[in-house]
């Protein structure tokens, strides 16, 4: 069984709730256990925190689209803002020091994703694809696909 | 986030409940700062009930801990789920702040810095 839907957040804090609701509705749906959700979840609410924040500077006249995707073998979301330049904050992000504040979310996506990309798209936004593989079968996913690593595009 | 604080012998016990994200962490810096405006400078946190937290929450809690600090207190956590305690050593936090498996271990260690004094 599949389940892909697309949802839309306008650049407000109540999106940082309501898309962690939403996927986890997505992840009910799929029967997907808590261990294997929590990272995935963790992921997509890492990157529509900072396409609202970086991307579409808090602007709540601009969106965030999200599309997720689950099945038995991948969990998948690409988050799209409304912003430039998303390519050149990741290229030139500082690791953080223990006691900054900020700074440790694309570090988490990149920890737990199989696979991230980043596609800036001229004149349109900014767009992360997160991927992660289904612990049952992801073994005999890495092997056969070589799948995983961080991937930069300019659209 | 559901936020309760009781006193237990000179230390403030704060329990979170729900999710500590970037919508919820001003809630708890803001209870945090009237805490040590009080003048409470032992306070412990037990995340039991987090069932979510991500980087806006983590910082949230560096912000309470430099708070803390600031007042000359001490912070500490306790109960971290697996996956919340996984998070603090992906991001190396769990160096930066002291960590107890219990509420009990970390009253414990309060006490025994306030007997030495």
């Amino acid at each position: 069984m599949s389940t892909s839907k697309n949802f839309e957040y306008l650049s407000e804090s109540a999106a940082f709730s309501r898309v962690v609701d939403d996927v986890n509705k997505i992840l009910d749906k799929e029967n997907v256990s808590r261990d294997e959700r929590n990272p995935f979840v963790l992921a997509v609410s890492e990157a529509l925190t900072n396409a609202v924040i970086h991307g579409n500077k808090k602007d709540p006249s601009k969106k965030v689209k999200v599309t997720v995707t689950v099945d038995e073998k991948l969990m998948s979301a690409d988050i799209i803002d409304e912003g430039q330049g998303g390519l050149d904050r990741i290229r030139t992000r500082k690791p953080s020091a223990p006691k900054d504040e900020g700074g440790r979310g694309i570090d988490l996506i990149e920890h737990y994703a199989t696979s991230v990309g980043y596609v800036q798209i001229p004149g349109s936004g900014f767009k992360v694809e997160i991927r992660i593989n289904r612990i049952s079968n992801s073994v005999t996913e890495d092997a056969s696909s070589g799948n995983g690593g961080i991937n930069e595009d300019h659209g | 986030m559901k936020i309760t604080v009781k006193d237990d012998g000179g230390v403030t016990i704060v329990n979170l409940e729900g999710r500590l994200d970037l919508a919820t962490g001003g809630e708890l810096k803001e209870e945090i700062k009237t805490i040590c405006e009080k003048g409470s400078k032992r306070i412990h946190m037990n995340l039991q009930k987090v069932d979510f937290i991500n980087s806006s929450g983590l910082g949230s809690l560096v912000s309470v801990m430099k708070q803390v600090r600031i007042k000359k207190g001490k912070l500490t956590l306790s109960n971290l789920a697996p996956y919340v305690r996984e998070i603090f050593d992906i991001t190396q936090l769990s160096h930066v702040f002291e960590i107890h498996e219990t509420e009990q271990e970390a009253l414990a260690s309060v006490e025994k810095i306030s007997a030495g004094k």
